[in-house]
């Protein structure tokens, strides 16, 4: 994309990226990255997950180093190397983790990096709690002590004392990755004013988000990344949000998108959930729905709606406290994943490093980790058949790889999760849970794994998916279900798919639970 | 960015297998670094009794060392094994010296005796930290005092000696310069290797030491494999301390006091991660030969006995930091 005809070129940047290119082993995590910012701007990164937002932000504030590329601050060469070089440069990052100390008080967190003491390096108490007070009141934080231990703090507010944190420095650009993710409208309406007031004082924001309506709200710029690449920079006046999606997603997907299935409708119920209840979940009469052989069911919903849970307590990843499940109209009560395994349930967990891959293991030992009878006769491995079942499985989907011996952490986010598909399919399940399938992998990978789970679908199996991406869940799903706080608050047939309906049952019980 | 792709992998492949290899091909080499320079710089080290000599040093350290192994590769640790070994000792020395039984029956009985022991406090170790989530450094931290305890509580805090001489001859006995005793350890070193390369348990072990939620997710029973190779740890140390009493015709409950750092040592120094994942049985024996050559060859320098140990010292920290390196250059 051509970069774009600014109102104001004639402003100089203060922080310029040219070519930053970075990559973690076999996986092209950035791949020219090119972005400036200019003092007293907003400037939107967006970008669908994995496109890169993450590893620039951690290049930008020091915890990791990039491998090509330039980038100057205020004309001179930015090198940061740890995250106090980037706190020293004037650049204060809030992460989309949380990097809050839970057991010490809310000053304490605020003011960690420059503890107020007395002689012998004593804590300067009435100090401490003076200048976190000062810089809540500042973010309009008037109700929360600052003695408060971090743990007892709700998400949203937590999220706050870490925006109160990064406030406290004199910093010449702020970056705010997914600072609106867990906050409440309120919370939300509060942090914008606070931008703004950043912003008059001359300070250069860079605004991560995936919340387009925010971006053209608040941002004035917006630079687009899409596979770890910068493809369009534009004047927010002068494009439009279809412009920005069709973008994030480029045409590959595009096209991925537009195909269509012809659904089975006459599928037999695979699996029946009655009042099931995850330990966590607050909703006492837990969740209930049916799905059916040859179904792509979707589940959305925000994050920490449950959604996970609900998947992990249908395959005894963790035990439900309550409600039952029948498969093929029989009742069954899984004890643990064994079970749901052998009664043909696969599980695609939604962290590929944690729970789905074992990395540092070679491809066909992460394919057969779930079916190693199928390998082995009396307790031996037979690494032949293991091999074959890989390679087999490999040409189905498409793996790009150099061989089953290699470790996965070789492979590409893309292949990586397609070897954790592998794992399920080596095991002929008849169903399928999938949690975020997609996250993470670049866009080429993404049609392929839709096209795959089609196939699936098409062959009779039953599909579960939970994604966090909505135009996901409304490209692969026949019917979609959506939940909040642990129920589910709406259904929609394919023919009412909409972003709006969608986002309508995911809030409600949002809404009335705001303001408790 | 797809053919980037192959190319990518094809390369990193080539470097993986050669890393592997160089794994273990690493350790070998120091040892046989360590080797030549003890044969020229000391008269007696390439002798056969020497060698011989060495090998018995090595022998129980080696036994330990594979079951250790087991259960560093699931990212535990057992402090216990020393006290554990005095603990089978004093059991089977009892059962062996027991009145009316002729030399055979004693000696198969104590061995069973030992196993037994070793297996028992291993269930123990694996049950306690596997069911109530706690780190088995704190656990058997625990049972090494509880081991050590009941064996000076069993013998009054006497050694027990007087073996049939069959079995103290046994001890001493060598093919070929090479002691039964060690052969022993060899056979145990081939059915480590053999379980933990070839079979399905092995393969999960390993998984369960590099990401244990997904190997719990692929459906596999992290409970039961914890406290197998704890159990498999246990048993190893019971038939150590079989080998120690045949090697020196005692079983007193102060033995051992110890042996499981050198244990965890020769494992580390083999290349085993002990955050549990990576490592191998063959990387262990050349660990284990590494510490025995290291002990002998400074001893035959003229070092004290002090400075011995500081060089040991240092050799693990440096082997641990060698490996560090290693890691990042896979990860790279």
């Amino acid at each position: 994309m051509s970069p774009s005809p600014s109102t104001n070129a004639t402003v100089e940047s203060l922080l310029e990226l040219s070519g930053v290119a970075k990559r973690f082993g076999g996986v092209v995590a950035l791949n020219g990255v090119s972005f400036d910012l200019r003092p007293g701007e907003v400037h939107a990164l967006v970008g669908e997950n994995g496109a890169g937002k993450s590893t620039l932000i951690k290049i930008l504030c020091g915890i990791i180093q990039r491998d090509a590329g330039t980038i100057t601050l205020g004309g001179a060469s930015y090198d940061p190397h740890t995250p106090g070089d980037a706190k020293m440069a004037g650049i204060q990052v809030v992460h989309q983790e949380f990097n809050l100390l839970p057991y010490l008080s809310v000053a304490e967190n605020i003011c960690f990096e420059d503890l107020p003491r007395r002689r012998f390096g004593i804590v300067d108490r009435p100090a401490l709690y003076q200048r976190a007070r000062k810089a809540l009141d500042a973010i309009g934080l008037e109700d929360v002590d600052v003695r408060r231990p971090v743990a007892s703090l709700g998400v949203a507010h937590r999220q706050l004392v870490e925006i109160a944190r990064a406030l406290m420095g004199e910093s010449r650009i702020l970056i705010l990755d997914e600072p609106t993710a867990t906050l409440t409208a309120r919370e939300t309406k509060r942090l914008f004013a606070i931008i703004a007031a950043l912003k008059a004082k001359g300070v250069a924001i860079a605004f991560v988000s995936h919340h387009l309506n925010e971006v053209f709200a608040i941002c004035d710029r917006v630079t687009v990344l899409r596979n770890g690449r910068s493809v369009m920079t534009s004047d927010i006046s002068a494009t439009t949000p279809d412009q920005l999606v069709s973008n994030m997603v480029g045409r590959q997907l595009a096209a991925a998108m537009a195909a269509t299935r012809e659904v089975d409708k006459s599928g037999r119920t695979a699996l029946s959930l009655r009042n099931l209840r995850h330990p966590s979940s607050t909703n006492e009469s837990g969740v209930s729905f049916d799905l059916h052989y040859g179904e792509m069911l979707g589940i959305a919903g925000l994050v920490g709606s449950g959604r996970t849970e609900l998947l992990r307590s249908i395959f005894a990843a963790d035990l439900p406290i309550s409600g039952s499940l029948d498969r093929d109209g029989k009742k069954v009560s899984y004890q643990s994943p064994k079970d749901a395994i052998r009664d043909g349930i696969g599980f695609v967990t939604e962290d590929r490093k944690e729970e789905g891959l074992i990395l540092e293991m070679p491809i066909a030992a992460n394919v057969t980790l779930a079916n190693l009878k199928a390998v082995s006769r009396h307790g031996l491995l037979r690494k032949r058949d293991e091999t074959k079942l890989t390679q087999q499985l490999g040409n189905d989907i498409k793996l790009k790889y150099g061989h089953p011996q290699d470790n996965a952490s070789t492979l590409s986010g893309g292949n990586q999760q397609k070897v954790v598909l592998a794992k399920w399919l080596a095991n002929n399940p008849r169903i399928l849970l999938l949690d975020e399938p997609t996250r993470g992998v670049d866009v080429g990978a993404k049609a392929e794994i839709y096209a795959l789970l089609r196939v699936l679908a098409d062959k009779g199996l039953a599909l579960l998916v939970v994604s966090s991406e909505l135009p996901e869940l409304i490209t692969l799903c026949d019917r979609m279900l959506v939940m909040s706080n642990h129920r589910i608050t709406g259904e929609l047939q394919r023919q009412d798919f909409s972003e709006e309906r969608i986002l309508n049952f995911a809030y409600k019980d949002e809404r009335s639970h705001e303001y408790q | 960015m797809s053919t980037n792709d192959v190319s990518q992998t094809g390369q990193t492949r080539i470097a993986t297998t050669t890393k592997t290899v160089l794994r273990e091909a690493g350790i070998g080499i120091a040892l046989i670094v360590l080797i030549v320079v003890f044969s020229t710089t000391t008269q007696h080290f390439l002798t056969a009794s020497n060698v011989t000599n060495i090998l018995t040093q090595v022998t129980i350290n080696l036994i330990l060392s594979i079951g250790m192994t087991f259960v560093i590769l699931i990212g535990g640790i057992d402090l216990s094994v020393g006290s554990v070994l005095a603990f089978c000792a004093v059991v089977a020395g009892t059962v062996m010296t027991l009145p009316g039984l002729d030399p055979i029956t004693a000696v198969i009985l104590a061995t069973l005796s030992a196993v037994a022991g070793g297996i028992l406090f291993g269930l123990l170790n694996g049950f306690i930290s596997a069911c109530w989530a706690i780190p088995s450094f704190i656990v058997t931290l625990g049972t090494l005092n509880i081991a050590r305890g009941a064996a000076l509580q069993v013998t009054n805090a006497s050694t027990i000696y007087s073996f049939p001489a069959a079995f103290n001859a046994f001890g001493s006995q060598t093919l070929y310069g090479i002691p039964l005793l060690f052969l022993i350890a060899l056979v145990l070193v081939v059915a480590g290797w053999f379980v933990l390369t070839k079979t399905v348990f092995g393969r999960v072990l390993y998984g369960i030491g590099n990401n244990e939620e997904a190997a719990r997710l692929a459906g596999h029973n992290v409970f039961f494999y914890k406290i197998a190779a704890f159990t498999i740890c246990g048993a190893a140390v019971g038939i150590g301390a079989i080998v120690y009493m045949a090697r020196l015709n005692i079983a007193s409950p102060i033995i051992g006091i110890g042996f499981e750092l050198n244990a965890i040592a020769a494992v580390i120094i083999g290349g085993t991660s002990l955050s549990g994942g990576r490592g191998s049985i063959v990387g262990t024996l050349l660990g284990a030969c590494i510490i025995g050559v290291l002990a002998n060859g400074l001893i035959l320098l003229g070092l004290s006995d002090f400075m011995r140990q500081m060089i040991t010292g240092f050799v693990i920290i440096i082997a641990v930091i060698l490996d560090k390196y290693r890691e990042r250059l896979t990860k790279a």
